[in-house]
């Protein structure tokens, strides 16, 4: 791999980075105002609102960065580069399409992606913490409660679909894929998508962020750029969780088409997924703390290990 | 470090150590960088600022593995000691209300034993591994420490430490579950106040499951990652 | 037969169905809304028929109607006639600070000059700039509405109703008076 590859590709990540979170970012503005029967931004840049996120940015730029006095000054302003580098990084990792289609291809992939995920947490911990706020702080506890109690049954999930693959690596799993896995890895993949909208605290599993109690939970003392990378990690967890259950799900680049246009599929698939998460937060009411823990410990979790049963089972019988 | 050792052929090639290699410089860069956040770890009074520069020190460790192409266990690394084990640690300073600033009761005064151990432990350790290695050399050619080489070494040669190991995490399990079920006897009932927040308006069979909720459910578990 | 998940389907369906409908968002400055007939917008002064009778003025609940006026001796248009006098409005506002928008004005205007007109943005920044002269009035009267047709089924309006009486007893007589001359002169020779 030359050096001008290694360069394109990161600028390629870099790019996707930051572009692809904006884009499912305006599709939840539309799609929820829609699903009230409301427009949603009609006036930045003219046409339905495009520009919305774009003037947005400009707002957050332009905002004072207040530090309050009692924070923790250092661990205050680090903690949104935590929490939003990590999710860069995945998506280095993520294949779009076949014949190396991918920022770096990661022998152990889907360790590395688990892995790096939960250290973005660590940067809503540290916000929490730091803000010497209590809103914060239990939003932080609660972030930590949930992060816990979720991450055991998204990397069972994700065992399953490394057993039946029979490798770690990501393009090694979509290779080795084929159309009757969707059935076969079902309920792997609802676990799999549950256990990441709740590492994401996305609703209805936003109780860490929930505004109606605790303001906005951990980013409670944040303004201006801060804040906004808090949010941009976010969207650009929604665009992580929805590849990933994409690739490791739903097939990848694999479809009723020639494989040149394999990243076509895994575009569409990653944005339907998306989809489906901008849908449930509209639809659905914020789980209460001790609801969200049962499901995870008396729901989540058995149906991994169920899961996790199964797709030994059938290894063992086509083998 | 027996895990690369059986992965690698072990030549005593005429290596110097006296023109390293890139790779061994930021090996050796590394190192120190882990060193040094372990110290301030463990002497910093700020009680957040040390699980924060362990996240450092673990990391740091982390790339010392990928830089030993051991890449499987790197990440299980960040997975288990960054994503679970520091926030376990953060969680906990958080529910006992952790201060920002430096917490003067922080020092317990172990302070000399606690070196002591460490040093001893240190010494141990650098002794056993120096003695066991001497002036081999491996040779850290690609897929050395492949997830296949790692998990076939894992299964085939170390399996009794693994499952050994494994029989420890179950038995924190249940001293976890034992722990949190002292409690005399049984869990309270819930409240009426509670109850009929349990319970949605207007249905009469679903509120059975919501009557059991036991918040502390959840806990023990959660020690055990 | 409840199903478990049914009520979280059934929440997903109402979602996406809200979502292929048309929003009812009224963009406002943009498009301008659809106001069904009769809407109370403002109220619209045709000066011409007005004839300073201060009816209107002195219905009103909160007095927000100001009229002056001055009386204009017209020469005798005959040499035996009187001289005749006649009211000329001189000044007529509406305080739209006060206005509750009764109507009890319009209602009781006996010549038709005042109409409620649908027009709305008359917004000002300064609460006494609300009060609006004669001349803005008269203004507004261009976008009252012509009346809205009757209901198929309604009575006709009293003129209406008036002169096709008259107009039927015209009708009436006629043929009266024609089967009168059928009678008188049977052998008129009609072709059949």
């Amino acid at each position: 791999m030359s050096l001008l590859d290694t360069l394109l590709r990161c600028v390629a990540v870099v790019v996707v980075f930051l572009t692809f979170p904006l884009i499912i970012g305006q599709t939840e503005h539309k799609v929820m105002a829609h699903m009230q029967g409301r427009l949603g931004p009609m006036y930045a840049g003219g046409f339905h609102g495009w520009a919305q996120l774009v003037a947005d940015g400009v707002k957050f730029a332009q905002k004072e960065d207040v530090v309050p006095l009692d924070a923790d000054r250092r661990v205050f302003q680090l903690a949104p580069a935590v929490a939003l580098l990590p999710y860069m990084l995945v998506l280095l990792v993520i294949p779009v399409g076949p014949e190396g289609f991918v920022g770096q291809a990661v022998d152990a992939g889907l360790i590395f992606v688990l892995a790096v995920m939960g250290i973005g947490v660590l940067g809503s911990l540290m916000a929490g913490w730091a803000s010497a706020n209590k809103f914060s702080l239990l939003g932080g506890l609660r972030t930590a409660a949930q992060l816990m109690s979720y991450e055991l049954p998204m990397l069972l999930a994700a065992a399953s679909v490394a057993m039946a693959a029979g490798t770690l690596s990501l393009p090694g799993i979509l290779g080795a894929f084929h159309w009757w896995w969707v059935p076969w890895q079902l309920i792997g993949a609802f676990v799999f998508f549950t256990a990441g909208l709740a590492e994401l605290q996305r609703p209805p599993f936003d109780m860490p962020v929930a505004d109606s109690e605790i303001i906005f939970g951990a980013y409670t003392e944040y303004t201006g750029l801060r804040f906004a990378f808090f949010l941009l990690s976010e969207y650009a967890g929604i665009l992580v969780i929805s590849a990933l259950t994409a690739v490791l799900f739903l097939g990848g680049w694999h479809g009723p088409m020639p494989e040149s246009l394999g990243w076509l599929w895994t575009l569409l698939k990653t944005f339907a997924l998306a989809f489906v998460v901008i849908w449930l937060r509209v639809t659905y009411p914020r789980l209460r703390e001790d609801q969200l823990m049962r499901f995870a410990w008396t729901c989540l979790i058995p149906l991994a290990l169920l899961q996790l049963a199964i797709t030994g089972v059938v290894k063992v019988a086509i083998s | 470090m027996s895990l690369l050792a059986a992965a690698g052929s072990l030549d005593p090639a005429a290596r110097s150590f006296l023109s390293p290699t890139g790779v061994e410089i930021v090996f050796l860069l590394v190192g120190l960088a882990v060193l040094g956040s372990a110290v301030i770890s463990v002497t910093t009074r700020q009680l957040v600022h040390a699980a924060l520069w362990l996240v450092v020190a673990l990391g740091g460790l982390a790339i010392e593995f990928l830089l030993l192409t051991a890449e499987f266990v790197a990440w299980v690394q960040v997975l288990i000691y960054l994503g679970s084990v520091v926030v376990l640690v953060l969680f906990g300073l958080m529910l006992t209300k952790a201060p920002i600033g430096r917490s003067p009761d922080a020092n317990s005064g172990n302070r000399w034993v606690a070196l002591g151990v460490a040093l001893a432990a240190a010494g141990t350790l650098v002794t056993l591994v120096v003695d066991a290695f001497r002036t081999s050399w491996v040779d850290l050619g690609a897929g050395g420490g492949s997830t296949r080489v790692t998990g076939e070494y894992l299964f085939r040669y170390w399996v009794l430490p693994f499952e050994a190991l494994s029989v420890l995490l179950l038995a924190a399990l249940v001293g976890a579950i034992v722990l949190s079920r002292t409690g005399k006897g049984r869990v309270p009932k819930p409240r009426a106040g509670k109850l009929r927040a349990g319970k949605p308006v207007g249905t009469n069979g679903r509120a059975a499951s919501a009557t059991t909720a036991r918040p502390t459910a959840s806990t023990p578990p959660v020690q055990e990652s | 037969m409840n199903i478990p998940g049914s009520g979280l389907a059934k929440g997903l369906a109402v979602t996406l169905r809200t979502m292929t409908k048309r929003s009812v968002t009224a963009q406002y400055p943009e498009v301008q809304p659809e106001l069904p007939p009769r809407t109370r917008g403002v109220i619209a002064l045709l000066e011409e028929n007005c004839t300073v009778c201060m009816l209107c003025a002195r219905e009103c609940p909160d007095w927000c109607i100001y009229i002056d006026s001055h009386k204009e001796t017209l020469p005798a248009a005959e040499p035996n006639a009187r001289a005749r006098t006649r009211n000329v409005l001189d000044r007529f506002a509406i305080d739209f600070s006060l206005c509750m928008y009764c109507g009890i004005c319009i209602e009781v205007c006996p010549f038709d000059a005042l109409f409620w007109s649908p027009e709305f943005e008359y917004a000002e920044t300064d609460i006494l700039e609300l009060t609006h002269e004669r001349d803005r009035l008269r203004e507004w009267m261009w976008t009252v509405p012509p009346p809205p047709a009757l209901d198929p089924a309604a009575e006709d309006p009293k003129e209406i109703a008036m002169a096709r009486k008259a107009a039927d007893k015209l009708a009436a007589a006629a043929e009266a008076a024609a089967a009168e001359a059928v009678a008188a002169g049977p052998a008129g020779g009609e072709p059949a």
